[in-house]
């Protein structure tokens, strides 16, 4: 008995010492392939594909749906004029849901591993950003979002060369957030709960240090993104209070949250959100709601195009049309000779110069040295029976 | 003192108690009489909001119901519950019944297996995306106060009186019908109870039945008052039923609704009063239950169990 259980140690230790052999091997493999994943040459053939990270379902799916019409208004279209056609491989993220950024690692690593896939369009959410770094970067992936906002993720240095964005950043965002509310409503007592993520807590903390340093006496909050009960919180919130920001991601949950406010007879405080909000979801609880939002072109005929084949001008979903531009764009540039690496897309994404006349956004995409537009104003906007109008 | 703030918390934590105390009387009536931990309870609570979603879209919508709000209203809670309660009588049939003289670990590990299995067909059948009750479109809410400081909305007075009145409901049908008789003959001595000529496998139906109705009626509830329901919405709202269970005393009826009760207050209150409380509520809520087995292992009205030596 005792030689048995001896036998039965040794294998264990055995198999234990083979186990972690075997990984360091495929270890060194991994990192070899990642080398070869930035500079391995792809064919690029007739069709050139691109990853799509978005939250196609989830909590956040109103904001991913969006975002995947416009990427594939930008593929028919330009599939219909050019001779090379480029292909959208989607990922779902699902952002938003109990298990984290689980499935937006999960999605970029299956587009690392694609030698296909030459660029990525996407993810939408900062913290998703953060997450799938190290798939992307280590694939070689250059990656370009057209929502993800929070701005220490072009300036951390993590992801530069790598990253870059189609949306202006937070600090943007958030002076003309506070520039509205201090200088055209003249609020004086104003409350701000975030949603505990990487986007959300990053501009509350933007928003809140401006406000003060203009004297507005700022409350400051949090709940969880998995939260539906925000009664108890609501009656935190001081009486006196006249706006409540809340630069969360999730539409249906601006809207609860904005329904039990009115529920506790709170229907006399405006309601502003963040571009994460801007949604006909949280535009539909009344006139008392703003929200900022990119500086959008709403009279460019591309709008109207896509509003008559989806009913809806889904705007949130804009930048990631000229994301998906810019990628395109980047791997025809890289494409001249007949093959293109990882490595050339991303040093073609970082040359984008999108003239303000024929851009989507109305302005000028070009990317600084971390990534972000040199450009970047942000819009206010007003719920006007129910729809969102310009008003900053 | 602020008692605008006192008078909320109070309110929301009664709303939100109301449900918990749903929860935790199925799992308290399933726990009195099989001694099962049916971990697949809040669950059945989240498939009866679904159903209550899909009624009320059948019913035309809330914002063109067929019928008036509250009626539509009625009609999903009598619907859910029905059909929450065969499901219920279903998961004991085939997840359960099969297992009831196997070593205890095995139906409590096929509850959990239950519970993910309902938990990924709601994702699979009905997506990952929030549904929205529409309550303002469907009754129009109204808020109501009573001097400076008292706020509540009929919602709010819904679900709390709903609660206490199938409460009562469940207690009389518990003390004063026959069934009842026969539940608390099976939860006493099962093997005696059966010797008596009392059908078990019924009996332990019917209380399925009831238990599953429960969770189904607190669905609705949270579609109500708190606008949205999506397929994960009972794994949480599920552990807080249990823990209601365990803090009022795991299989009391009574000490079910006190515990479902407590947590909410706690939950509003240290949302309201506490450091980080509207993120860390769920914190306090659990180191309750961890206070509460050390002090009183029984619960606040559970019996000690004696064993003979």
């Amino acid at each position: 008995m005792k030689k048995v259980v001896i036998a039965a140690v040794l294998a264990a230790i055995v198999a234990v010492l083979a186990t972690a052999a075997w990984g360091s091997t495929t270890g060194a493999s991994k990192v070899a392939s990642v080398a070869n994943a930035d500079t391995a040459l792809v064919k690029c053939g007739k069709t050139r594909s691109i990853g799509l990270l978005a939250p196609i379902t989830g909590p956040a799916a109103s904001l991913g749906l969006p975002q995947v019409h416009w990427a594939n208004f930008y593929k028919n279209t330009y599939n219909r004029t050019h001779k090379k056609k480029i292909k959208l491989v989607p990922e779902d993220t699902m952002l938003g849901s109990a298990n984290g950024t689980a499935e937006a690692v999960k999605g970029a690593q299956a587009l690392g591993s694609n030698a296909a896939v030459l660029g990525v369009v996407g993810p939408a959410g900062s913290n998703e950003v953060k997450a799938t770094t190290g798939a992307l970067k280590g694939a070689g992936l250059g990656w370009v979002s057209g929502s993800a906002t929070n701005t220490q993720i072009t300036l951390d240095g993590t992801r530069t060369g790598f990253f870059f964005r189609t949306v202006p950043p937070d600090s943007s965002q958030s002076k003309s957030v506070t520039a509205y509310i201090t200088g055209t409503l003249k609020l004086k007592r104003v409350y701000i709960i975030d949603d505990q993520e990487a986007y959300s807590t990053g501009l509350a903390d933007e928003v809140q240090a401006q406000l003060q340093a203009k004297g507005v006496t700022v409350g400051r909050d949090g709940v969880s993104q998995q939260q539906s009960d925000f009664t108890s919180l609501i009656n935190k919130i001081p009486r006196n209070t006249q706006l409540v920001y809340l630069p969360w991601q999730l539409p249906p949950k601006g809207k609860a949250f904005g329904q039990q406010m009115k529920s506790l007879g709170r229907a006399g405080v405006k309601l502003m959100g963040s571009d994460g909000l801007f949604d006909p979801l949280f535009s539909s609880l009344g006139n008392n709601v703003y929200d900022s939002f990119f500086p959008l072109n709403p009279a460019d005929k591309r709008v109207a195009a896509f509003t008559k084949i989806h009913k809806s001008s889904e705007l949130f979903g804009a930048p990631s049309y000229v994301a998906t531009q810019v990628v395109t764009g980047a791997i025809d540039r890289a494409c001249k000779n007949g093959t293109a690496s990882r490595a050339e897309v991303r040093a073609q994404i970082k040359r984008t110069n999108i003239l303000a006349a024929t851009s989507l956004l109305g302005l000028q995409v070009k990317f600084d040295k971390h990534g972000d537009m040199v450009k970047k104003p942000f819009g206010i906007y007003h719920s006007v029976k129910g729809v969102f109008v310009r008003v900053a | 003192m602020n008692w605008s703030l006192f008078f909320g918390e109070l309110v929301s934590g009664l709303t939100l108690g109301s449900i918990y105390a749903l929860i935790a009387l199925g799992y308290t009536m399933v726990y009195g009489i099989l001694k099962l931990l049916n971990f697949a309870h809040g669950d059945v609570y989240m498939v009866g909001a679904f159903i209550g979603f899909f009624i009320l879209q059948w019913l035309g919508g809330p914002l063109k119901p067929v019928v008036t709000g509250w009626l539509a209203v009625a009609i999903m809670f009598a619907v859910a519950m029905i059909g929450c309660g065969a499901l219920g009588v279903g998961i004991e049939r085939f997840a359960y019944r099969p297992l009831r003289n196997a070593p205890r670990i095995a139906p409590l590990i096929s509850a959990l297996g239950v519970s993910i299995f309902l938990q990924n067909s709601a994702l699979l059948l009905w997506g990952p995306q929030f549904r929205d009750y529409d309550t303002f479109d469907l009754v129009g809410v109204k808020s109501y106060h009573i001097g400076q400081n008292f706020f509540i909305s009929n919602i709010q007075i819904l679900t709390i009186s709903v609660s206490i009145g199938l409460t009562i409901a469940l207690t009389l049908i518990v003390s004063r019908t026959r069934t009842g008789k026969a539940m608390r003959a099976t939860s006493f001595d099962r093997d005696a109870a059966e010797m008596m000529g009392i059908s078990i496998d019924r009996v332990i139906s019917f209380t399925f039945f009831l238990g599953s109705a429960l969770a189904a009626a607190g669905g609705i509830m949270f579609g109500l008052v708190f606008g949205q329901i999506f397929s994960l919405m009972g794994f949480t709202a599920g552990l807080k039923g249990f823990t209601a269970a365990v803090v009022g005393g795991i299989g009391s009826i009574p000490g079910a609704v006190v515990g479902g009760f407590l947590i909410g207050l706690l939950e509003a209150f240290a949302t309201g009063y506490l450091p980080g409380g509207s993120v860390y509520a769920n914190l306090y809520v659990f180191a309750l239950l961890i206070v509460m087995f050390l002090i009183r292992p029984s619960g606040l009205l559970g019996s000690p169990v004696i064993q003979k030596v």
